[in-house]
């Protein structure tokens, strides 16, 4: 499921645990980068390519909360799995509510680590794999004309061509023709694929 | 008996019996050169008036010629010991005067016996018989001594002598006595030249009687000494009660009275000094055995103390423990003083000792009692430190974990990268390291413990309790700032204690921020020089105390925090002084209060 080029970005202070969970990651099989701060990482927080971030929760200047709240200023949904030398209650239910991916102490096991790092790269290559189907649909969608999308609505909530012709006030056969060019544009062959596809793009304002 | 015989015999008999009393007098005090040189003197006049009546007496001519020769020498025995009184007794009189005066004399003396048949006459040619006292005495006839100026030189010069120092004595703005002798020593000296001069030039005819002047003299001489003796003996009566009086005082106010003679390293002591050391009443005592009541590990300080003060002629105090022969133990607060001799050497040592034994336990269990307490608010501190100590053991366990993990995967692969291996095991061994110090500190904190007093560099100690506080300040979003100067001198304290109370300040400092918005939670740490102390002050930029809180924060159970025990500033405030400084809190102009605390800098530059 790993995306070739995702990168496990690993900003911590701790030169030493820096070090140390960079060689384990890496000893796992995953791309790693390090980051001393968290100033250093968003410098160049190179969020075209894939991967998830490891944040320390506490450090001096930017904590870990304050990366997490840069990034979604940005619009950015990198996964953040945060590490903590001891969590306290509060702190985790913030970052929770924010959309951590994963809240781990330092001393968490491996399985647990390496877990979290494989759940925040699948949802990230996800994210990123319906991100790109829905950037296509959208183009597809795009290419109808304004009487061709007034059918569709009318197609997909399963209403023959006759009362579509009624209710839109035009002749039956150009109900046809316009199916016809939809299912041309948008490439289906059925009235059931053109609804899934349809539920799919999440029910576009068409 | 003749009167002329009565009264030279009495004059010559009572000069004896003066120098007698003198000399012996000088026999038991050798310092007393006054004594030796009148009875010099005394003697010399005697033997003047004997030359003297047996002149008066002469049958023959030559006999008076001899008699007048010999007669030179107590002349000059006296007037050279006259000299010599008036140097070493008065201590005036030009010095080289002296020398000169004594010269010439003995110049005189020596053309006394080669030229002439004396100083005075070339020849005694005859005599004549004249009455004198209602009697008939014989004067000579004859051919005058030119060189008899020589010696008239040498008593004008006696004269100009005896005045000169007279007069230096009354300008000293030393009018006693000794003026009054000066000045008998003058006018006696002048009476004399007078009635020599008038009688060896041939001027008048009467027989020549300096012994009469010089009876005068001795009787100044003798008065003024006696007046001396007087006075001592005085002095000495006085001294006596005044020591009586001083013993009494001290043994009432409970001190007992010592004196060690320095030369023959005896040591006398009062009764209840020699009771405070259990040393038997009366008991002849080396300084070396009281030593030896002293505990061994205060008798350095003590030896280096009673040393100083021999040293320095100064005074000397000390405090220490003293064991008695049945093992109890004693405190004892001595205070001395060096008195030197003549010379400014030590020569006795004066002092006086009391029992503080009930005051230093007391001193001792209220150090127990501050100590205890500040251990009970660094365990409880500590408690609050909980998250910040975990975090700081968990980021060297994590990266052992971690570290310990990679190098089993290492391992896996059929060849394994050994340098990485080796780098892994050496990054494990270095946080292992790092997390045993943490629970070493902890430890340190956190354990029962005497106080330890040793050179530290405050500057060390704040960039160590603020590493402390980090964590817990990086979660409750305070900065932390430290402004150190690095021209900060040591102080003497003990570390965990110092610690504790910067880490009070600190986290009060910081509690004081909650309020705050993020951007204005700011703790600073500062330290300076100031004087012959250090500075330290912690400042946060809250909302400041009120000022009727600003004493009372210093209270013991005073709090203005809903779950603070309010020890912890009377705590720190204790711990300060104890170490001889002062704690006290400010508000900032800028708004937010300032903790300050000043220590005594430690003597003797950095602790390198």
């Amino acid at each position: 499921m790993n995306g070739p080029a995702a990168i496990v970005r690993i900003v911590d202070d701790d030169d030493s645990f820096l070090t140390a969970v960079a060689r384990m990651l890496r000893a796992s099989g995953f791309v790693v980068k390090t980051f001393a701060s968290a100033a250093e990482f968003l410098a160049r927080p190179e969020l075209d390519v894939p991967g998830c971030v490891l944040v320390d929760l506490q450090m001096p200047g930017l904590t870990g909360l304050d990366l997490q709240e840069a990034l979604a200023k940005e619009g950015h949904r990198l996964p953040v799995i945060f590490l903590t030398g001891h969590g306290d209650i509060p702190t985790t239910v913030q970052a929770m509510r924010r959309g951590a991916e994963d809240f781990l102490t330092k001393r968490a096991s491996k399985e647990d680590l390496l877990n979290a790092v494989k759940r925040a790269l699948d949802r990230d290559a996800r994210e990123r794999a319906t991100a790109a189907r829905m950037e296509a649909l959208r183009a597809r969608f795009a290419a109808l004309t304004p009487r061709e999308r007034e059918v569709l609505k009318h197609v997909v909530q399963g209403r023959l061509n006759k009362q579509i012709a009624f209710d839109l006030g035009i002749h039956e056969r150009t109900v046809k023709l316009h199916r016809t060019s939809i299912t041309t544009k948008l490439s289906v062959y059925s009235a059931a694929e053109l609804t899934k596809l349809w539920m799919e793009a999440g029910g576009l304002e068409v | 008996m003749s009167w002329i015989t009565v009264i030279w015999s009495m004059v010559a008999s009572s000069c004896l019996t003066l120098a007698a009393m003198h000399l012996l007098i000088w026999c038991k005090k050798r310092t007393a050169w006054g004594s030796l040189l009148f009875s010099l003197t005394a003697v010399a006049t005697a033997a003047v008036a004997g030359c003297e009546l047996w002149m008066m007496r002469a049958e023959t001519a030559r006999e008076f010629g001899v008699v007048l020769r010999w007669a030179h020498v107590p002349y000059w025995g006296l007037i050279i010991s006259l000299v010599v009184f008036v140097r070493l007794y008065l201590q005036a009189g030009r010095p080289w005067l002296a020398w000169t005066v004594c010269v010439v004399r003995t110049f005189s003396l020596l053309l006394n016996f080669l030229v002439g048949q004396n100083l005075n006459y070339h020849e005694v040619t005859g005599l004549r018989h004249i009455p004198f006292f209602g009697e008939s005495v014989s004067v000579a006839e004859g051919v005058s001594n030119p060189w008899m100026l020589v010696g008239q030189l040498s008593l004008l010069l006696l004269v100009i002598f005896a005045a000169d120092a007279t007069l230096a004595v009354w300008r000293r703005g030393d009018r006693r006595p000794l003026v009054l002798l000066g000045g008998t020593i003058v006018f006696f000296v002048m009476g004399g030249i007078g009635q020599f001069v008038l009688t060896f030039w041939g001027f008048i005819h009467k027989p020549v009687t300096p012994s009469l002047f010089f009876l005068g003299i001795v009787a100044a001489m003798s008065f003024e000494l006696s007046n001396d003796m007087l006075r001592a003996a005085r002095l000495s009566d006085d001294l006596r009660e005044s020591e009586e009086r001083m013993t009494l005082a001290a043994e009432a106010a409970g001190f007992g009275v010592w004196m060690w003679n320095v030369a023959t390293n005896r040591v006398w002591g009062s009764e209840r000094w020699l009771h405070l050391f259990g040393f038997a009443p009366h008991a002849a005592i080396t300084f070396e055995e009281v030593i030896q009541r002293i505990h061994p590990e205060d008798r350095e300080i003590v030896e280096r103390e009673v040393r100083r003060a021999l040293m320095d002629r100064d005074d000397y105090a000390v405090e220490y423990r003293v064991i008695l022969s049945d093992g109890t133990q004693k405190w004892v607060a001595s205070r001395g003083r060096m008195y030197p001799d003549e010379r400014g050497k030590p020569a006795r040592m004066l002092g006086a000792a009391i029992d503080i034994t009930g005051r230093k336990q007391a001193e001792q269990e209220i150090v127990q009692q501050r100590n205890e307490l500040a251990h009970v608010a660094r365990v409880s501190t500590m408690s609050q430190l909980a998250s910040s100590l975990a975090h700081e053991l968990n980021q060297p366990l994590g990266a052992i974990m971690r570290n310990a993990e990679a190098g089993e995967l290492f391992l896996q692969n059929p060849s394994p990268d050994l340098d990485e291996v080796r780098a892994i095991l050496a990054d494990i061994r270095k946080d292992d390291q790092r997390a045993g110090a943490v629970i070493d500190r902890m430890r340190e904190w956190m354990k029962r413990r005497e106080v330890e007093r040793r050179r530290l560099d405050l500057n060390l100690l704040a960039g160590e309790v603020v590493t402390l506080v980090r964590p817990d300040a990086e979660k409750r979003r305070v900065r932390l700032a430290v402004e150190t100067d690095p021209a900060l001198p040591p102080v003497h304290g003990d570390r965990v204690q110092l610690q504790q109370v910067l880490l009070n300040l600190l986290l009060n400092g910081m509690d004081a921020l909650d309020d705050n918005r993020p951007a204005r939670r700011l703790v600073t740490v500062r330290t300076r020089p100031v004087g012959a102390t250090v500075e330290v002050t912690v400042s946060d930029t809250g909302h400041g105390i009120s000022a009727d809180k600003l004493l009372r924060v210093f209270e013991p159970f005073f709090s203005t925090k809903p779950n603070g025990l309010g020890m912890g500033l009377a705590i720190s405030r204790s711990i300060i002084e104890a170490h001889g400084g002062r704690l006290w809190a400010e508000n900032n102009e800028a708004g937010g209060a300032t903790f300050t605390f000043t220590l005594p800098a430690a003597e003797g530059g950095n602790p390198k």
